[in-house]
């Protein structure tokens, strides 16, 4: 073979698959029908899989409701916990739309309305011996990586004085694991969100939440900062789903009852995000 | 969740990481063989260019490329992305990747020919090309199978990288499906899995290595 054509294919080869990467997309918002939601698939009970394989979750449902509402398509997206921004950012997904806290990170979304009261809060094992915060000193604390509690306890107007007394703040890429490691003994405390905890808890044996929460704050749905037109549909179809009952169906399926803050009188309901 | 679910909720995660494998290998293997030309070329600026992406492909982490492809046309352009555009990254990423390490296999068998056989066909009147194609690869594929092997079966456990790009593959599916059971199970399933779809590989990989082993 000719060694310049040899030349000419490699060059060429090259710039076509580099050339590959640009490629036409959606411009991002619902127009073409599919509402594209953005959830950890490993984050019950807001969004995980069922007992049949199906993505599910309170959140999920919720989303469901709203694409039903608007005649979308909705598209259950399990992303990487660590690429949420890139993913939201790039208009691979519309929405984040799983267990998300708005509480600390307010200026970095355009958020919905706040519609579940969280907080974080310690697990630990029952026979640990371990009964309030201060009893973590010393301790190895895990916390799941880029979450809510992991900002918290690195926040100095938060629990960083907290977290200074722990042995080690260790994360996790999810709380399977980081369970896994508490059950065997290499970690002696857990922080993450109430409702999460609450479902590891009641579905393992031998652990216990601690009364002392770390903070209370809430939950949203996180949309591109700017993308208001989005979140607005969204939000009106939220209430829709308060006021035909479905919102507190869903909260009483999840056992989320106690921290829904919709659809109970005008506290949450009349507070926007803000911006 | 029943154990027919889990199994069957693997294997539907098995399928999606067999599509990146199968992908992946068409790409990749005549893509090396082109880019081994390009790092044998006499040609200074060709051969550096093609050094410096074998560098970089084998000098940063696989999972790192995957994010470039998939975001850089964002972060780079500011176009938007999404749609069928995440299954596309990854089979560039993990061709462009896997291209990189054939080559060099590629190269070490091409070099390790002896100089007479070119010298010989000449005299016999071969043409460079049918040379190249008629006597050295055939010799040359026999050489590099055991290491195209080795870099195949690396590719296998390697597609569970295609979640950092959000692609549900059956590592992806076995944390979710233990994260949502809180039970350590789906992982040893799927590490059956894993061994299974390995074994056939080299099984596979074995019978080619026979089917060459003529003159031998």
């Amino acid at each position: 073979m000719n060694r310049k054509l040899v030349c000419a294919v490699t060059v060429s080869a090259v710039v076509f698959s580099m050339a590959g990467t640009v490629m036409a997309a959606d411009n991002g918002l619902a127009e073409d029908g599919k509402f594209v939601v953005g959830f950890d698939a490993e984050y019950p009970p807001y969004g995980y899989k069922d007992d049949n394989g199906e993505y599910t979750g309170f959140d999920l449902e919720l989303a469901q409701g709203v694409a039903d509402l608007e005649g979308w398509e909705l598209v259950k997206t399990p992303i990487d916990w660590d690429s949420k921004d890139m993913e939201l950012n790039s208009g691979a997904i519309d929405c984040i739309w799983n267990g998300f806290t708005m509480t600390g990170r307010e200026d970095d979304y355009t958020w919905s309305v706040p519609y579940v009261d969280n907080s974080q809060v310690i697990v630990v094992s029952k026979d640990s011996g371990i009964t309030d915060l201060a009893g973590l000193s010393g301790k190895i604390v895990g916390v799941q990586a880029a979450s809510a509690a992991l900002t918290l306890l690195e926040d100095p107007e938060g629990q960083k004085d907290l977290a200074d007394t722990f042995a080690q703040l260790q994360q996790f890429p999810d709380y399977n694991t980081a369970f896994t490691e508490l059950q065997a003994g290499s970690i002696d405390a857990l922080a993450m969100d109430v409702g999460v905890a609450k479902y590891q808890v009641s579905s393992r044996d031998g652990f216990v939440i601690l009364d002392e929460a770390l903070n209370s704050e809430q939950y949203a749905i996180g949309f591109k900062k700017g993308n208001t037109a989005l979140r607005d549909i969204v939000d009106a179809d939220l209430q829709k789903l308060v006021d035909n009952g479905t919102f507190d169906k869903l909260a009483e399926k999840y056992d989320l009852t106690e921290f829904v803050t919709l659809g109970r009188g005008t506290e949450g309901t009349t507070e926007k995000a803000t911006e | 969740m029943r154990i027919q679910v889990v199994l069957q909720q693997l294997a539907s995660g098995m399928l999606r990481s067999l599509w990146i494998f199968i992908l992946t290998l068409v790409f990749s293997l005549p893509l090396g063989l082109i880019v081994s030309f390009g790092r044998m070329s006499k040609n200074v600026v060709l051969r550096t260019i093609v050094k410096i992406y074998i560098s970089i492909m084998r000098g940063t982490p696989l999972m790192l490329q995957l994010l470039v492809v998939y975001f850089g046309p964002y972060y780079l352009f500011g176009m938007s992305i999404g749609g069928n555009y995440r299954f596309t990254a990854i089979i560039i990423g993990f061709s462009v990747n896997y291209a990189a390490y054939f080559a060099e296999i590629y190269r070490s068998g091409i070099e390790s020919m002896p100089a007479g056989q070119y010298e010989a066909a000449q005299l016999l009147g071969y043409s460079k090309s049918s040379t190249f194609f008629r006597i050295i690869l055939p010799q040359v594929m026999k050489r590099i199978l055991p290491s195209i092997t080795n870099e195949v079966i690396t590719l296998v456990k390697d597609t569970s990288l295609a979640f950092s790009l959000a692609y549900a593959e059956m590592f992806t599916i076995a944390k979710q499906i233990a994260a949502s059971q809180t039970s350590f199970v789906p992982f040893i399933a799927a590490g059956v899995f894993y061994y299974i779809f390995n074994l056939v590989v080299a099984l596979i990989m074995e019978r080619i290595e026979k089917s060459m082993s003529y003159y031998r």
